[in-house]
């Protein structure tokens, strides 16, 4: 796929990134007492980032986000580096972040719809 | 945790409980230690204090900076059969005061709360501005 510069693009981009970050959380939140577990986050932005040149288009194939294992975190006793609360804070965030892209989105598409009925 | 982005509320919200959440394992430690003549040294247990820092200089929340041993005095009980008591039978206690440990555990559960409520409204501020896409 060519580079673009669409917001709808971008958008389903963001969508599905927020998505498997969601599935990352909620698999750190599962394995928050298993021993030896290092905890999981998805890596889009910065990718996101580095792939827009100066028009602002990218081409979103190339970028697609991705699980890794930060190893940032103090680890516990058992060898775990969950934290309830941490996870929590990144639930929140994420579902934030996922409400403005899906309303942005929305927006887009009103606006579609506004072009498409004038008479 | 360091705040870096636009969800800083988010951020020092959790910070704070992440602190009271170690809070009340210290409280529960000095609890449940109440009675402990012996802490593994020959020495009966000392109630732990955990000392709060504002992380960062200014916005960065807090963070549980160390885990200090109370060095009041030590209580000492008259109970001439406990292995642990000396030769006039008084044994040394730890110096922990159950009342001033359930004040304190209601201190940090309250302060846990507090941190819960500001994500909350702070949630719903973000979810009123998002409003404005409808």
């Amino acid at each position: 796929m060519a580079k673009t510069t669409n917001i709808v693009e971008f958008l389903e981009a963001g969508i599905r990134a927020e998505s498997l970050r969601q599935m990352a959380i909620t698999n750190n939140i599962a394995n928050l007492q298993t021993p030896g577990y290092r905890r999981l986050d998805a890596k889009f932005e910065l990718a996101l980032a580095k792939a827009l040149d100066s028009s602002g288009a990218a081409d979103l194939e190339q970028v697609k986000p991705e699980l890794y294992r930060p190893r940032q975190t103090p680890v516990k006793s058992n060898g775990n580096d969950v934290n309830l609360e941490a996870e929590i804070g990144e639930m929140v965030k994420n579902a934030l972040r996922y409400k403005t892209y899906v309303r942005l989105l929305n927006k887009k598409y009103q606006q579609m719809e506004a072009a498409i009925n004038v008479r | 945790m360091e705040v870096t982005n636009g969800f800083g509320p988010i951020d020092i919200a959790i910070s704070g409980m992440r602190a009271q959440d170690k809070n009340l394992s210290i409280i529960s430690s000095n609890v449940a230690n109440a009675q402990s003549t012996d802490n593994g040294k020959g020495e009966p247990y000392r109630r732990l204090e955990a000392v709060f820092k504002a992380a960062g200089d200014g916005l960065g929340g807090v963070r549980l900076d160390e885990v200090v041993e109370d060095k009041g005095d030590l209580p000492k009980i008259l109970r001439p059969g406990h292995p642990d008591a000396d030769e006039q039978g008084y044994v040394t206690m730890p110096n922990v005061d159950l009342p001033v440990e359930m004040i304190n555990l209601t201190l940090a559960a309250r302060a846990y709360q507090a941190n819960v409520a500001v994500l909350k409204r702070y949630q719903r501020m973000v979810e009123t501005t998002l409003e404005l896409l409808r």
